[in-house]
């Protein structure tokens, strides 16, 4: 935009009329702000023209501090930065509260996805959930579990592993997403006729094409094909365990534990955990755990089953519910090429043989 | 490179502090169950009977654990004496202790307690003595002044091993045997609550056996810790500098469970008192008011402060 970018401090940015502005006078010389007030004061109606202006100004105006100038962020992304601590802060005061709060949220979350799938399919706002809930467990177990004095260094250790792994796995799948869109679109460039290749699919959210689609998972924010499929389930192993480990972890410091066998411990008594704030953070902190790592576990067997059966995630979705029921084994598969190459296909791989396809085409 | 420096040097510095020791439960080291009756301070005074002396070699060796179902149940036990003393019958005893129990509106885990144990000390074939020391005033609870008071009453009458024991712990493993040891013992570090981990190296508190000439060398407890917390840190300063370390047996032997109980409201001056804790070691056994009451019950010995 400017030559001058460098010289922008981390809280200052070129605002929609190309002029230097810093976050912290976000409030300041709003034209339209002015005369919205001024007209509510003196009870007159605010214009059309009034109101889009300064929608467009709040949005402008919505950054976050970066090194090189301040970024703008987008409403729907920097939702559940808010809403999770909220929930959390709110769940932990007693057990109404606690399921209030998590009905409420999921209640939200349902009507919000159609909407957000529908008209804004670009969102992070899916992403930005997964990141956050991460931090978030990450720090409530770190800090508020850990000082109980309850957990041995080896345990906390191990499941930082975990988490490690299922951070480093849902980078690598969002890597392998964008580099294979990148491949198509160099071939895309030497070779028009790619979009009857068969194999590649359009995904209307990414706005590319595709290799051999499986489905478009929006918590990733990214697409999920042959490329990464392996690492999509990675990632999802990873998650299931260290939410299950932190979850028992925890549960099993502000609970009352017996021993299960051996050295597994499991809570038998959770009744005194929101006679402090602490204790309730933790315990709602593990509720959220095992529900999520719940949901996730169904979504790795349902995967775990596509591969096997040989069917892409799009294709199941389009199969009649009697299909669904005899799992697809009574309609023509035509991805199918037996169990074990099914799963040599996601699991090994190789992007050379796949270009020396295409140009055989 | 100055920036990568520095940028290591804060991920170091965060690794430290994320997996710093003192923030876990630690690992500590113990006395292995075999060498165990090696510890135990016996008192093998010639005695004219012709019955044997007791031998503790298979309650040591013993790896039993006890379910905590069954601790509710009802134990099937010899009636003590009146005032809750027992002495083995068919052999001599060679461990006499008295197990003193701090104790203030648990009536119900006061049962469980009282029930339990003696089923669990008459299978050790010891010479013991239930003290139960209740606080009679509307101050916040004084452990460590209670136990004064009951340990106080027991060196009185000639016990030489002292157990002070919280109501709420409940010894699960028979191999947990009820006599003191060369040095003073932390018995319960494997304890239910604590996900059977020890939360930190100097705890020293739930349950603890300790010779009446030790106790009595660091002036017993402080008497000035009122509310939940800080009394067992203190002990241990007065212990460490009396240069008399404690330490533990293996956790085999040492599992408890704790009985469920709503949590007490925290001592906020337990720092502050901790602080002075070398300074204040006058004030313990030797300022003892002696204003006390005993009651002789079915099953134990009642100690009412006023």
């Amino acid at each position: 935009m400017n030559n001058e970018d460098a010289d922008l401090c981390c809280c200052e940015y070129y605002d929609i009329f190309n002029e230097r502005n810093h976050i912290l006078a976000c409030f300041c010389n709003c034209v339209d702000l002015d005369e919205a007030v001024d007209n509510i004061v003196r009870g007159r109606k605010v214009s059309e023209q009034n109101r889009n202006g300064l929608i467009n100004t709040m949005f402008d105006r919505l950054r976050v501090p970066w090194t090189g100038g301040a970024r703008p962020v987008a409403f729907d992304s920097i939702l559940p930065v808010f809403i999770l601590p909220i929930m959390f802060a709110i769940a932990s005061n007693s057990l109404w509260w606690t399921v209030f709060a998590f009905s409420t949220v999921a209640m939200f979350l349902l009507l919000i996805f159609n909407f957000f799938v529908r008209t804004i399919p670009k969102t992070k706002f899916f992403l930005v959930w997964t990141i956050t809930s991460t931090i978030l467990l990450y720090f409530i177990f770190e800090f508020v579990v850990i000082p109980f004095l309850e957990i041995l260094v080896e345990e906390n250790i191990a499941l930082s592993i975990l988490i490690f792994g299922f951070v480093m796995c849902l980078y690598l799948t969002k890597l392998k997403a964008n580099q294979s869109t990148i491949v198509c679109q160099n071939e895309r460039e030497q070779n028009l006729l790619l979009k009857n290749v068969e194999g590649f699919y359009a995904c209307n959210i990414c706005e590319t094409k595709v290799p051999d689609k499986d489905h478009h998972c929006v918590w990733f924010d990214c697409c999920i094909s042959r490329h990464n499929q392996c690492l999509f389930m990675l990632s999802l192993f990873f998650a299931v365990t260290a939410l299950l480990y932190s979850s028992n972890l925890t549960l099993t410091s502000v609970c009352h534990p017996f021993e299960f066998i051996k050295t597994i411990l499991l809570p038998d008594d959770c009744s005194d955990v929101y006679y402090q704030f602490e204790l309730g953070l933790a315990f709602v902190s593990a509720i959220y755990s095992i529900m999520v790592a719940l949901l996730l576990l169904l979504v790795l067997m349902q995967q775990m089953l596509l591969v096997s059966l040989g069917i892409p995630q799009k294709e199941w979705h389009k199969l009649p519910f009697c299909s669904k029921l005899c799992l697809g084994l009574n309609t023509p598969r035509p991805y199918n090429r037996g169990l074990i190459k099914n799963w040599l296909r996601i699991t090994c791989y190789k992007q050379q043989k796949y270009t020396s396809i295409n140009r055989n085409v | 490179m100055l920036t990568t420096c520095i940028q290591l040097l804060c991920l170091t510095a965060l690794f430290v502090a994320v997996y710093f020791p003192a923030r876990h439960a630690r690992h500590y080291e113990y006395v292995a169950q075999e060498n165990v009756l090696k510890e135990i301070v016996l008192n093998n005074h010639p005695h004219f009977s012709n019955k044997p002396n007791c031998t503790y070699e298979d309650i040591v060796s013993s790896s039993h654990v006890i379910q905590v179902s069954d601790i509710t149940k009802q134990q099937n036990y010899i009636a003590p004496l009146f005032g809750g003393e027992f002495i083995p019958k068919h052999c001599v005893p060679l461990i006499k202790t008295a197990i003193v129990v701090p104790y203030r509106n648990r009536t119900e885990q006061l049962n469980i307690f009282v029930n339990y144990m003696h089923k669990f000390l008459q299978q050790q074939q010891i010479h013991y003595k239930l003290i139960v020391v209740e606080q009679n005033d509307t101050l916040p609870f004084n452990r460590a002044k209670m136990i004064n008071i009951g340990a106080q009453l027991a060196m009185d009458s000639n016990y030489t091993c002292l157990i002070l024991h919280d109501v709420d712990l409940i010894p699960l493993t028979k191999g947990n045997l009820y006599g003191c040891s060369k040095r003073p013992r932390h018995m319960s570090s494997s304890l239910d609550t604590f996900r059977y981990n020890l939360p930190y190296l100097k705890l020293f508190g739930g349950a603890v056996a300790i010779l009446s000439d030790q106790y009595e060398n660091v002036n017993g407890m402080s008497n000035s810790f009122y509310g939940w917390g800080g009394e067992d840190d203190d002990f241990y300063n007065r212990l460490e500098a009396k240069n008399i370390l404690p330490y533990r047996f293996a956790p085999e032997i040492s599992k408890y469970t704790m009985l469920m109980h709503k949590k007490q409201p925290k001592n906020d001056r337990r720092f502050e008192n901790l602080k002075w804790s070398l300074e204040n070691i006058y004030n313990g056994l030797s300022k003892l008011s002696r204003k006390y009451s005993v009651r002789l019950e079915n099953l134990y010995t009642k100690v009412i402060s006023t």
